[in-house]
C-alpha cells in the first residue's frame, strides 16, 4: 500500500514537472517564433507588452481565454468540441517516454524509479508514432465538423499529408532501430553515449544522417509547419482546419502545434543526436552532477532543432499540393527505404 | 555540369543558400520598423492633413462667409451659412460653418479657393473616432484645430484696400473711411 502511494506521488510530481516545463516552453516558443522570424525579416516583432514584448504570451493567453467561444451553425457540436482535445492530448502525452537526463535508478522510500523519464516504455517509439497519428484524427474531425468548406479542405489535406509523411517518419526511424535493437527511447540513447562520434547520425557502421534529414523533413510536414503548412494555408484556405474555431478551442490547436514541434525535436534529439549525451566526454560533469549537464545538453539540442524550425519557416515558401505529394512519395520514400536496406546490410556485416 | 547540378539538388543547395541569407539578416539585425505611436515619421511640409479655420492675431476670424470653398469642394464636404456682421451691414461672416470630414478627400481645393486664406491644411491625421458623427465638425472645432496647428497667426492689417476690408469680418475698431 505504502509503496503504491509513494510511486503514485512520484509519478504525478514527475508528470507535473514535465507538463509545466513543456507548457512554459510552448509559451516561450510563441514569443520566440515571432521574434526570430521578425529579426530574420528586418522587423522587430512584438514590442508593446512588457520590455521588448516579453509578456506577449501572457497577453495572448488572456485574450484567447476571455474570447467568445463560437460554435458555428450546422456544426457537429460533439465532434467540434472534441477535436481540439483530440489534437492536444496526443501532443502532450508523447512526452511521457522522452528521457530528459541520465537513465539512473534512484531509490526513494524503498521505491526504485527513474527521475528523468516519466515512463520507460519498452515500445516508446511505437507509442509516440501511434499517438501522433491520433492527433491527425483531431485535425480531420475539426475540419469536418466545422461545417465550412475551408475547414473541410484543410482537414482533407491534413489527412493525405499526414498519412504520406507518417510513413517516411516511420521508415527513417527503422534505421536507428536496426542499429540499437530496441524500441525503448532510454535504451536507444544509452547506445549512443560517449561523444558525438557515437551518435546514430554519425556513428559507424552506417551513419544515419540521411535518415535524419528524411526524418526532419517528414516531421516538419507532420507538424504542419511551413513549408508544408498546406492544411492551414493562410493564402488559400483562410486558416485551414481551424478556420471556425475561436477562444480556448483555437488556443488548444495552437498549443498542440507547438507541443508537437517540441515533441518532434525531442524525438530527433533522442534518436539521432544522443539525447542527454555531451558532444565530447570532457564536457560532462563528473559523478553525481552529470544530470545537470545531461539536461543542459538535451535542452540545447532541442532548442537547436526548434530554431531550425523557425529558420526554415523564415526561408522557404509553401509547397504546392502536387509537389508535396511527389516529394513525399517519389523522393523521401525511396530514400528512406534505401537507407533501411543499406543499414540492415551494414548492421548484419559489422555487428 | 550535369553532375554538379545533380549534386546540388542532392544537398539542397538552393535551400541552404536561402537559409544563409536569412541567417545573415538575423546576425546583422538592422530593423527598419518605426514604432509608430512612440516614434513618428516626419511628414513633408506640404502634407495635406486635417482642415482648419484660421484667425488673425487679434483672434478675429478670417472667414468672410463667401461660400467659395463650398462651391469649390468636389465632394460637398463644406456647408456655410453666411450672415451679416451684427451692426455692420457691409460686412459678412460665416455664422455657421460645417465640415463633414467623413466625405473629405483632402484635395485642398477649398484652401486654394479661399480669397482671404481663412482655410488651411494641418499636419494632423490621427482622427480615428468611435462615433462617425464626431467627424461632422462645426466652426468652433475647426477654429480650435487651426489654433493648435498654427500658433503663429497672420497680422491683421490696420489699413487695407477697401475691397479687402469689405471682405473682412469683425472689424470692431475699424477707422472710418475719409471721403
Amino acid at each position: 500500500m505504502n509503496e503504491v502511494v509513494v510511486r503514485l506521488a512520484l509519478t504525478v510530481s514527475q508528470i507535473a514537472v514535465v507538463m509545466g516545463v513543456v507548457l512554459l516552453t510552448v509559451a516561450l516558443l510563441t514569443l520566440m517564433e515571432r521574434k526570430v522570424l521578425s529579426w530574420m525579416q528586418d522587423r522587430m516583432g512584438p514590442m508593446e507588452v512588457g520590455p521588448y514584448g516579453i509578456l506577449q504570451p501572457v497577453a495572448d493567453g488572456l485574450k484567447l481565454f476571455f474570447k467568445e467561444d463560437i460554435i458555428p451553425a450546422g456544426a457537429n457540436k460533439i465532434m467540434f468540441s472534441m477535436a481540439p482535445i483530440l489534437v492536444l492530448v496526443p501532443a502532450l502525452i508523447g512526452f511521457a517516454v522522452i528521457p530528459f537526463g541520465p537513465s539512473w535508478n534512484v531509490e526513494v522510500f524503498g521505491v526504485q524509479f527513474k527521475p528523468f523519464v516519466v515512463s520507460d516504455l519498452n515500445i516508446g517509439v511505437l507509442y509516440i508514432l501511434a499517438f501522433t497519428s491520433i492527433g491527425a484524427y483531431g485535425i480531420i474531425l475539426g475540419g469536418w465538423s466545422s461545417n465550412s468548406k475551408y475547414s473541410l479542405l484543410g482537414g482533407l489535406r491534413a489527412a493525405a499529408q499526414l498519412i504520406s509523411y507518417e510513413l517516411n517518419v516511420g521508415l527513417a526511424i527503422v534505421g536507428v532501430l536496426l542499429l540499437s535493437g530496441s524500441l525503448s527511447l532510454v535504451t536507444i540513447t544509452e547506445g549512443q553515449l560517449g561523444g558525438f562520434w557515437n551518435w546514430y547520425a554519425f556513428a559507424p557502421p552506417f551513419p544515419q544522417f540521411v535518415a535524419f534529414v528524411v526524418f526532419l523533413i517528414a516531421s516538419i510536414a507532420e507538424t504542419n509547419r511551413i513549408p508544408f503548412d498546406l492544411p492551414e494555408a493562410e493564402s488559400e484556405l483562410v486558416a485551414g482546419f481551424f478556420t471556425e474555431y475561436s477562444g480556448m478551442r483555437f488556443a488548444f490547436f495552437f498549443l498542440a502545434e507547438y507541443a508537437n514541434m517540441i515533441l518532434v525535436s525531442c524525438v530527433a534529439t533522442v534518436l539521432f543526436f544522443g539525447g542527454w549525451d555531451a558532444p565530447l566526454p570532457i564536457l560532462q560533469a563528473p559523478g553525481d552532477l552529470a544530470w545537470v549537464t545531461g539536461i543542459m545538453w538535451f535542452s540545447l539540442k532541442v532548442a537547436f532543432f526548434l530554431f531550425l524550425f523557425f529558420w526554415i519557416r523564415a526561408t522557404l515558401p509553401r509547397l504546392r499540393y502536387d509537389q508535396l505529394m511527389r516529394f513525399g512519395w517519389k523522393v523521401l520514400l525511396p530514400i528512406a527505404l534505401g537507407n533501411v536496406v543499406i543499414t540492415s546490410i551494414m548492421a548484419y556485416i559489422f555487428h | 555540369m550535369k553532375i554538379k547540378a545533380w549534386f546540388r539538388t542532392l544537398i539542397f543547395y538552393e535551400i541552404l543558400v536561402g537559409m544563409k541569407q536569412t541567417m545573415k539578416h538575423l546576425l546583422k539585425y538592422r530593423p527598419i520598423t518605426l514604432e509608430y505611436p512612440h516614434v513618428k515619421k516626419p511628414l513633408p511640409s506640404n502634407y495635406r492633413g486635417m482642415l482648419a479655420l484660421l484667425r488673425y492675431d487679434d483672434d478675429t476670424e478670417k472667414c468672410v462667409g463667401c461660400d467659395l470653398c463650398e462651391a469649390a469642394c468636389p465632394s460637398r464636404v463644406i456647408r456655410v451659412v453666411s450672415a451679416e456682421v451684427p451692426g455692420e451691414p457691409t460686412k459678412r461672416y460665416a455664422k455657421e460653418f460645417y465640415m463633414d470630414m467623413t466625405r473629405c478627400l483632402f484635395c485642398g481645393m477649398c484652401v486654394q479657393a479661399c480669397p482671404v486664406d481663412a482655410l488651411a491644411m494641418t499636419q494632423e491625421f490621427e482622427w480615428a473616432v468611435s462615433n462617425k458623427r464626431d467627424l461632422d465638425l462645426n466652426k468652433e472645432q475647426l477654429l480650435a484645430i487651426g489654433d493648435r496647428a498654427f500658433p503663429v497667426k497672420e497680422k491683421r492689417l490696420e489699413f487695407q484696400h477697401p475691397n479687402v476690408a469689405y471682405f473682412n469680418v469683425s472689424f470692431k475698431d475699424i477707422p472710418e473711411k475719409e471721403f
